[in-house]
């Protein structure tokens, strides 16, 4: 599935609440229904985040794991 | 004057401890779940500058302690720290202070009201006596901040998850945020590993569609935890308890089951390892 992708960053070795922190702020730049991805840890990075993003009421639409790390595919929420 | 004739033992029932300053006595409090009003911290506060050192003690298990009171000023100590219903605590083999994390009245993670559930423990069980030492700790989820299995007997808080097709977006992220591995991909279809489930509901609550639910809510008991000199942790008893009155009759049984079989100075935990675990499961779940 190709997505079209706004901005992506890396948050490999960014610990929580600092790799939500920058999602959101990743997210506050670009519109509603627009998307982003984010490179995340595995641990409480992965247990932590996609959680967040949901509860803010934005929507991940793919999960990719690429071994010791994820690829968050986030759509911002229309009402945000 | 001395304190030659004072009963030590009675004493430390009350929850009043000599220290090594054999004069001087430390003065437990009765601290359900950790909480306390300011009212009573202002009193606490009060008490100890008054008849102690201007000094109080947090414990292991969310107790408060006031130290250093000479034995001539305990009676009056304790009375008022009981104008304000501020009990006393307890010491030796006995049921000791319930312990409890926040729960569900706070923390996003908990399932369960904690704090009810350790006054309704604390009402029923709190000073009765048993073989040795008995601690019980309530945690509002499998996070188990308060410790539950390091506890005799530990209430936790649980949920158990269903996939719901029809929602699912396939990201996969359940199989990737479960911390137990419990969630697997069988023919299209996520499924869950009820063996290695822990029953924490950091799946239902990371999953981006709702696929993930939760299908029953409830309690986990363990039994046998200690810490001290032999450390073992808590062994869980069964499955997900789905009703209350089932899991106070379990604890119930437990309880009874060590006042029963327990010997002198042997820790529950110790006991079921004496006894086997397999054997005790039998029993306290015979008819519940």
């Amino acid at each position: 599935m190709e997505f079209d992708i706004k901005k992506s960053i890396d948050l490999l070795g960014v610990i929580c609440p600092m790799n939500f922190v920058k999602t959101k702020a990743a997210l506050a730049h670009i519109k509603p229904g627009e998307i982003i991805e984010v490179k995340l840890d595995e641990g409480e990075s992965i247990i932590n985040v996609p959680r967040s993003v949901k509860e803010e009421g934005h929507k991940i639409l793919k999960v990719f794991n690429d071994g010791q790390s994820f690829r968050l595919i986030i759509q911002k929420g229309s009402d945000q | 004057m001395t304190n030659n004739r004072l009963d030590i033992t009675a004493m430390k029932k009350m929850g009043m401890i000599q220290q090594k300053q054999k004069d001087f006595f430390a003065m437990r409090l009765h601290v359900v779940g950790g909480d306390l009003n300011t009212e009573q911290l202002q009193r606490i506060i009060e008490v100890a500058d008054k008849y102690g050192k201007g000094q109080v003690h947090l414990s292991t298990r969310q107790g408060l302690e006031i130290h250093n009171i000479h034995y001539t000023k305990l009676e009056t100590a304790r009375k008022s720290l009981e104008e304000i219903n501020l009990k006393m605590g307890a010491c030796g083999p006995r049921i000791r202070i319930i312990v409890a994390c926040p729960g569900n009245d706070t923390c996003r993670w908990g399932i369960i009201n904690t704090k009810k559930m350790a006054k309704e423990l604390d009402e029923k069980y709190f000073r009765k006596e048993t073989p040795h030492k008995f601690k019980l700790a309530v945690t509002g989820c499998p996070n188990n901040c308060a410790k539950a299995t390091e506890n005799d007997i530990g209430i936790m808080g649980g949920i158990l998850p269903e996939w719901i097709k029809d929602e699912c977006s396939k990201c996969n992220l359940c199989i990737y945020a479960c911390p137990k591995n419990a969630i697997y991909k069988e023919n299209d279809q996520y499924k869950l590993n009820e063996d290695k489930c822990i029953y924490c509901s950091i799946c239902t609550s990371s999953c981006p569609s709702e696929a993930w639910i939760r299908k029953k809510e409830g309690y986990i008991l363990h039994i046998g935890g200690t810490m001290g000199k032999s450390p073992r942790l808590a062994s869980k008893l069964c499955g997900l308890i789905e009703e209350k009155p089932r899991l106070n009759i379990l604890i119930e049984k437990a309880v009874q089951y060590y006042k029963k079989h327990g010997q002198k100075k042997e820790r529950f935990g110790h006991m079921i390892d004496r006894i086997g675990l397999e054997e005790i499961r039998e029993v306290l779940l015979d008819g519940v």
